[in-house]
């Protein structure tokens, strides 16, 4: 959520036109200024009375919040309540498609003990810190980041000396030192995919912001809080080489009559692998499932 | 609430401290060209010389940042500002005040002191006229009071200087 973006137009242009600081003189825009102030104020608490990573809960939790919205939101609510498990909500703080990942790829981990698919994640992490390296980053600047997420990963895997519970993982993704850090390293693995291969992502970005893949990369990916679009998204499942299914829970109907809920699957591109013509193997089809409602991830489960 | 320039800032955690004597000696092996690191045993403040470049209007003029690293540095940015006299530049305030977005809401993590000082060299050196930003005064008083610039709300409209 970038309140900025939720002000009134006139209240923009008038901040804008005028100065540099937001201190304004005529009344006016110091009404709108104040009202901007307070919307942001109202926006950061309502965004931390939720934890970076919530409990599970039922999925027709959500229709408490559309009872009074459109009949369509409910009758797809009711649908994913019957094709979904469960649901666990993300704080709205502009980190939400990063944080949902997190929780659900270590998750994923922490269930399966799937040695073979931590050791290759392993080796894109690896490949990743060569594209850094390679793009001219200084290596002090993102590897604290990229130490923890290993660390996270290895203390998913049981039979460890550092080996956590899932309680334990719950409770690293809530806290602020654990969970932001991780999220970065994320924000730093897409923002090296996206540069590495700008040739494929530049009209994209041109699509979504009529910016370089340069500008795009340094104001839309590596700030924190910064909300996740398709090309991030992409990104990240490329250069870490995990499927992840989008869920989309909006106002589009569909033409074929029943209400049916749309979802897209993000597959890696498996530059090393051949492509082989039977496609669709079981190592890409999703096990990371994230729920979009427009501005927002949350966390699905799968029956 | 209390500003943080005004009370005592929080001690650097371990992360902030291990990364920062990491970009200081980065630092003293590869300084960013026109600046200078005044050394001090004291890693949470850095003051810096800067060196006007040749052939801008900053040419021959010499200024001091002074950069204060928040307790959960780089996650946080750190705080940057002129130690009066302040370049006269439309983006910097004569209380040394700074508008530039990398340290605020577009900082991030994969910055370094380094790269903020290149951005102010480059804001520096791409300036046309050697003014006061338009609203100068009113912003001065209202940090009367030893506000942080990062509690400013700042709008950026304009990337050409």
């Amino acid at each position: 959520m970038q309140n900025k973006e939720d002000l009134p137009a006139n209240a923009t242009v008038d901040v804008v036109t005028s100065g540099k600081a937001s201190e304004i003189d005529d009344w006016e825009t110091i009404k709108d200024n104040d009202i901007m102030q307070q919307q942001s104020a109202i926006l950061a608490e309502e965004a931390e009375k939720i934890q970076y990573v919530g409990d599970k809960e039922p999925v027709s939790s959500l229709a408490a919040e559309y009872q009074s919205g459109s009949a369509i939101l409910l009758e797809k609510i009711k649908v994913l309540n019957e094709q979904y498990a469960a649901l666990r909500r993300t704080r709205g703080d502009g980190n939400c498609f990063f944080r949902s990942f997190m929780f659900s790829y270590l998750e994923h981990i922490l269930e399966t003990q799937d040695q073979v698919e931590v050791d290759r994640v392993k080796a894109s992490v690896e490949k990743c810190r060569k594209t850094l390296l390679d793009l001219g980053y200084t290596e002090f600047t993102f590897e604290d980041f990229f130490g923890l997420f290993i660390e996270q990963l290895e203390s998913v895997l049981q039979g460890n000396e550092g080996s956590i519970s899932q309680e334990e993982l719950v409770a690293r993704c809530r806290d602020q030192s654990v969970s932001d850090y991780v999220v970065m390293f994320f924000r730093f693995v897409t923002s090296g995919e996206i540069k590495r291969r700008s040739e494929f992502f530049e009209p994209f970005i041109m699509g979504l912001s009529n910016a370089t893949v340069e500008q795009f990369c340094k104001s839309s990916v590596e700030p924190m809080g910064e909300e996740s679009d398709h090309v991030h998204i992409t990104a990240l499942s490329d250069a870490l080489g995990v499927p992840i299914r989008v869920v989309y829970l909006d106002r589009s109907s569909c033409d074929t009559g029943g209400t049916s809920v749309n979802h897209h699957d993000f597959i890696p591109t498996s530059e090393a692998l051949p492509s082989t013509a039977s496609g669709g193997s079981e190592a890409s089809k999703p096990y990371i499932t994230l729920l979009y409602r427009p501005g927002h991830y949350d966390i699905l489960y799968c029956k | 609430m209390t500003s943080p320039s005004a009370s005592t800032p929080k001690a650097l955690s371990k992360i902030a401290c291990n990364r920062l004597q990491k970009e200081l000696v980065e630092w003293q092996v590869n300084p960013p060209v026109g600046f200078k690191h005044k050394v001090t045993d004291d890693l949470q403040r850095w003051v810096i010389e800067v060196n006007g470049a040749p052939g801008t209007l900053y040419a021959n003029e010499t200024f001091q940042l002074q950069v204060d690293f928040p307790e959960h540095y780089p996650m946080e940015a750190p705080q940057v500002v002129f130690i009066p006299p302040a370049p006269l530049h439309p983006h910097i305030y004569s209380n040394g005040h700074i508008c530039l977005d990398i340290l605020y809401d577009s900082w991030s993590p994969a910055m370094t002191v380094s790269s903020v000082c290149i951005s102010i060299l480059s804001m520096l050196s791409s300036s046309t006229e050697k003014q006061r930003p338009a609203d100068n005064d009113r912003y001065v008083k209202k940090c009367r009071n030893g506000r942080s610039p990062k509690e400013t709300r700042w709008w950026f409209h304009d990337d050409k200087v």
